[in-house]
């Protein structure tokens, strides 16, 4: 066992005007993950540490906090992997609300902005027939677990959080491209705007940061395309 | 019982002018967008160039004289290296966009398409064509 020292970010709404950071020394060896030693201090060290988590295992999204800066899942990310102070924040870009925990509320309300479901006209009873070529159009993107990382790499969110961000832009494509759904004019409106996918630059630390590998950058320059397409087909329409 | 509406208090964190500093990625990015500026300096070589010409022998030399100064030289090839910087971040980044065909052959293909034109243009302009 090695003994590792972390520095936690630490606020409580009801003392504090402001954040601070607080060290805890947590005994780890190279199989411990920032989730497993955040566990560690809440159980051990300090009970008033609020986190978020639930699966340990990368699918839910639960965990993610700034490692040293940069949005990691809390599971996913080991202690071995450091070597000298670990600092853990709550994730950039969002409000805190106690400790590690966020208010989720800007991002949740942009991924249904953009109807993420199938839109169209089959009856309940309908088999939906796919074919592998058409699946493979839109499955790398429906792998998102929704744990807001790509929320905290982005700068243009954290400068204008009305931006829809990288997780909603990816779920609008994600329909946008699946053969089931005719909803693609329904979303192209959000799209188009400029807290659409033109809010983008293309800095494409989103994509870096994706625990799932979805290249949100890619989707989001994606439907920049689709969104100049939808411009150039409009002025031909009466 | 009286019971507050609410005892939440949220902090926001504003994010500062100097956030593109915080991070390698970010400070690589707006590397990628400063590439820009020398490019600036050497369109304004290019206009001054065609200016001159306009204006006679005369001018057209002193431009010339213009563009052998060795701080004239140092910033037109920092413009190159910029503008070759900028062409390799945008060559890996046009794949995930327009995925057309595997990535290393369009970044490759892209990259013998440069040359091809650029190669083009000097032997054209060079009058060896």
């Amino acid at each position: 066992m090695i003994d590792y020292q972390l520095l936690i970010q630490r606020y409580d709404p009801e003392h504090d005007n402001e954040p601070r950071l607080q060290r805890f020394t947590v005994p780890g060896d190279h199989t411990t993950s920032v989730l497993d030693a955040l566990l560690y201090v809440q159980q051990k060290l300090e009970v008033t540490l609020g986190l978020r988590w639930s699966c340990r295992m990368a699918i839910c999204g639960s965990c993610g906090v700034m490692v040293n800066g940069i949005p990691k899942l809390g599971c996913k990310t080991f202690l071995r992997d450091y070597h000298s102070d670990i600092t853990i924040e709550p994730l950039a870009h969002f409000a805190v609300e106690k400790d590690l925990i966020v208010d989720m509320t800007q991002f949740l309300a942009h991924l249904s902005a953009i109807k993420p479901y199938l839109i169209n006209d089959y009856s309940g009873t309908t088999v939906h027939k796919q074919t592998p070529a058409q699946l493979a159009k839109y499955q790398q993107f429906s792998n998102c677990i929704n744990c807001g990382l790509c929320y905290s790499a982005c700068p243009q969110f954290g400068l204008n959080p009305e931006f829809l961000g990288p997780a909603a832009i990816t779920l609008a494509q994600r329909y946008n491209l699946d053969s089931r759904d005719n909803g693609k004019a329904a979303r192209m409106p959000q799209l188009n705007g400029k807290n659409g996918a033109w809010g983008c630059t293309f800095v494409g630390f989103c994509s870096d940061v994706c625990p799932k590998q979805l290249d949100p950058a890619a989707a989001v320059n994606q439907a920049k395309v689709e969104s100049a397409k939808d411009f150039i087909i409009s002025m031909f329409k009466p | 019982m009286n019971i507050p509406d609410s005892a939440r208090k949220p902090y926001q964190n504003e994010l500062s002018r100097w956030w593109w500093l915080k991070q390698r990625y970010y400070r690589l990015y707006m590397l990628r967008e400063a590439t820009v500026l020398p490019l600036l300096f050497f369109i304004g070589c290019l206009l001054y160039g065609l200016y001159c010409l306009t204006q006679g022998a005369a001018h057209w030399q002193s431009f010339q004289l213009f563009m052998q100064q060795g701080w004239v030289i140092a910033l037109n090839l920092l413009a190159f290296a910029a503008s070759l910087f900028h062409a390799k971040t945008f060559f890996a980044l046009f794949p995930r966009v327009m995925p057309l065909a595997p990535a290393a052959l369009m970044i490759s293909g892209q990259w013998l398409a440069t040359l091809l034109v650029a190669t083009g243009v000097l032997l054209l302009f060079g009058g060896w064509l």
